[in-house]
């Protein structure tokens, strides 16, 4: 299997706190890959060394590599726009801007120097049809964005990012905002976009991960403590605290 | 009654007390200037010169004949039928006693005087209704003057005794029309200098400074501005603004230009502020959904951060006007208490507030014109005030239906 991104003895730390430490982890093309834990093992912190969110951080500090495409992209001179044009990225509270439904997805190839109204219509189109909103909202596409519900508005911001035509979409805890059938459209939705797109997910939920992913990788106190295939993590974990995390008999 | 109810009730009570008081003193000065100045306010006020044109001519045939004068009701009309023309007793605009030409009789030789002022070249002035009469010279007799009263006048004028020899009339002064103009001309000029200067200062703080010592000490630095009195700035304005202008430009002292740079700096620490504010209210969640995206920061300061803020730049805007309209000290020296009826920007003239001030340091000081003005002044910030909530109104519900 290809691998998108590969990280290598990746440390990070917020001032004089080791958030991750020492992590090492393939990210594998076409596949969904959970990431579980407990509060404030440092997933999002992980998920944000992808895309390189965390340079917004002022306090936060890298060591080691991250390898996108065979390309070292932690590296100052790396093309940040271009990765995170390539790598988008979902959060865990819904965050339509507050313009039109249509504004919203042409939002970033309009960044990108797209102005063509056809173009950005087929674009707007595709987008939201993959994110399975279209249906809904083909008829309202100039009302504000956040006329939507909680749940339309997390589908919305996929097809925000789906309108990148991007390679790896990383969600975080995309899911946790909303209720159980906005929850289940958004894990179909996952299965759909797996055959395209690669997927990285963080998630509280066991059967979440244990529903959609194809891998998982248990995070605990900045450690990666085991990393597989989900069907192993899931039956027959090699350590002892994954196991008691994920039947529940955790802390 | 439990001891948190009273503290309650304590709390209440002088939050209420506070802005009755308010209230009351804001209705005191509005009923106050009403009664004063109320019955000057007009949109001729408004619209005409401060300085009265002058006219000065003698009649062209000896004696004048009799003209029927269709009657005038009121006790402050006297007719002249002799020449052709009733006298009305009134105020001028600025509330000064006038006698006021109320009806010229078509055929009237007041309607055909030969110009005597060597200053302009026309050749015939005529006297026409709203015109005031100031001065009425015989042959051989005394003057008619203003401050002996119209039906004084008219008197002297119908005696078959007296020949005219001179006729002094002008057309009705006390109007601050140069004032209202020279305001707009400073709004304008103050924020096209201070908005895009405090509105890019703003973002550069909010957006791309970073957090360190020396960006707080000038954080700091703004804040302590706002407190500075105006009439430091005034200072300010004639050791900088007005040689550098005069240094400049064709302006040989005080001039608007210099009025709008010091109106500038007063303004940006206030625009600086309330910019801030409105930047810091946008949730640092849609930056992040930009940036993800791959816009870079420039794109997402302008198309997502600004847009959202625009509300409260907005309102800084209407309280930077509200701020022109109202500032006086600090225009006393760099814009000139000359009242003028010709506008021009390298030239001295007053705001509306120093028309104010010129009014009161006037011997004796024009109350009633004061009056007037300040109500003007205060029914535009009323209205800018209306006009801030309803933008702000408009707009919220424009983003969140
Ligand atoms: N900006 C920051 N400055 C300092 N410490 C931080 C910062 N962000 C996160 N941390 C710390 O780093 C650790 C990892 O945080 P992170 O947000 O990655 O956890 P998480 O696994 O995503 O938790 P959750 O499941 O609650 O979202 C936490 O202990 C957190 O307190
Ligand atoms: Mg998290």
């Amino acid at each position: 299997m290809k691998e998108v991104f590969y990280v290598e003895n990746l440390s990070l730390y917020y001032r004089d706190f080791a958030a991750l430490k020492d992590i090492q982890l393939a990210i594998y093309k076409n596949q969904v890959t959970a990431l579980i834990g407990p509060s404030g093992c440092g997933k999002s912190t992980f998920i944000r060394c992808l895309n390189r969110m965390n340079d917004l951080i002022p306090e936060a500090r890298m060591t080691g590599c991250v390898r996108f495409d065979g390309e070292e992209c932690q590296v100052s001179g790396y093309d940040v726009i271009g990765l995170r044009k390539k790598v988008g990225m979902v959060f865990q509270k819904p965050n339509p801007f507050p313009m039109s439904i249509f504004d919203n997805v042409a939002y970033g190839p309009r960044q990108q120097g797209l102005k063509n109204k056809e173009k950005l219509k087929v674009v707007v189109e595709r987008a939201l049809k993959q994110a399975a909103l279209y249906d809904e909202v083909y008829d309202r596409l100039n009302d504000s964005a956040l006329t939507l519900s909680g749940g339309q508005q997390q589908r919305l911001c996929i097809a925000r990012a789906l309108a990148m035509e991007p390679e790896v979409i990383l969600m975080d805890e995309p899911t946790s905002a909303l209720d159980p059938i906005a929850t289940q459209r958004i894990e179909t939705l996952i299965e759909d976009l797996k055959k395209e797109y690669t997927i990285v997910i963080v998630t509280h939920s066991m059967q979440q991960a244990a529903r959609i992913s194809d891998y998982t990788a248990f995070f605990y106190m900045g450690e990666l403590i085991e990393y597989d295939k989900t069907d192993v993590i899931f039956s027959l974990p090699k350590h002892k605290q994954t196991e008691d995390y994920v039947t529940g008999r955790f802390g | 009654m439990s001891r948190r109810n009273i503290a309650q009730l304590l709390l209440d009570g002088t939050t209420y007390f506070a802005t009755l008081l308010s209230i009351i003193a804001l209705g005191l000065i509005f009923v106050y200037v009403f009664r004063e100045g109320g019955h000057l306010l007009s949109v001729n006020l408004i619209r005409s010169d401060y300085h009265a044109r002058n006219f000065v001519g003698t009649l062209r045939e000896e004696s004048p004949g009799s003209f029927p004068i269709e009657s005038f009701e009121g006790d402050d009309l006297f007719p002249v039928e002799r020449y052709g023309i009733v006298l009305q007793q009134t105020q001028d605009l600025a509330g000064d006693t006038v006698i006021r030409v109320y009806y010229v009789h078509e055929a009237s030789p007041l309607r055909q005087l030969n110009n005597q002022d060597p200053t302009t070249n026309e050749r015939t002035i005529s006297l026409q209704e709203g015109m005031i009469l100031r001065r009425v010279s015989y042959q051989e007799h005394p003057t008619s003057l203003t401050s002996r009263g119209a039906s004084m006048m008219a008197t002297d004028m119908n005696d078959s005794q007296r020949e005219i020899r001179e006729v002094l009339f002008s057309l009705e002064g006390g109007g601050i029309r140069g004032s209202v103009i020279t305001t707009v001309y400073l709004i304008f000029l103050t924020l096209f200098i201070a908005l895009p200067f405090g509105i890019l200062t703003a973002i550069y703080f909010n957006e791309f400074a970073p957090v360190n010592k020396v960006t707080k000490l000038m954080r700091n630095f703004i804040e302590t501005l706002t407190g500075v009195p105006s009439i430091i700035y005034g200072l300010l304005g004639i050791t900088v603004f007005v040689p550098l202008t005069v240094r400049l430009t064709p302006a040989s002292n005080a001039n608007l230009i210099a009025g709008a740079l010091t109106l500038s700096v007063i303004l940006l620490p206030v625009i600086i502020r309330t910019t801030e504010e409105a930047l810091k209210v946008v949730p640092n969640d849609h930056r992040w959904a930009s940036l993800a995206l791959g816009a870079n920061k420039t794109q997402t300061t302008f198309k997502v951060v600004l847009k959202q803020a625009l509300p409260g730049i907005l309102t800084a805007t209407f309280l930077g006007i509200g701020r022109v309209i109202g500032e006086s000290a600090a225009l006393i020296f760099v814009l000139g208490t000359a009242i003028r009826d010709q506008v021009r920007i390298f030239e001295p003239s007053t705001s509306l507030a120093v028309h104010i001030w010129s009014m009161m340091t006037d011997e004796p000081a024009n109350i009633a014109l004061s009056s007037t003005i300040a109500l003007i002044i205060l029914l535009i910030v009323l209205v800018l005030n209306v006009f801030i909530k309803v933008t702000v109104w408009a707009f919220n519900r424009k983003g969140s239906y």
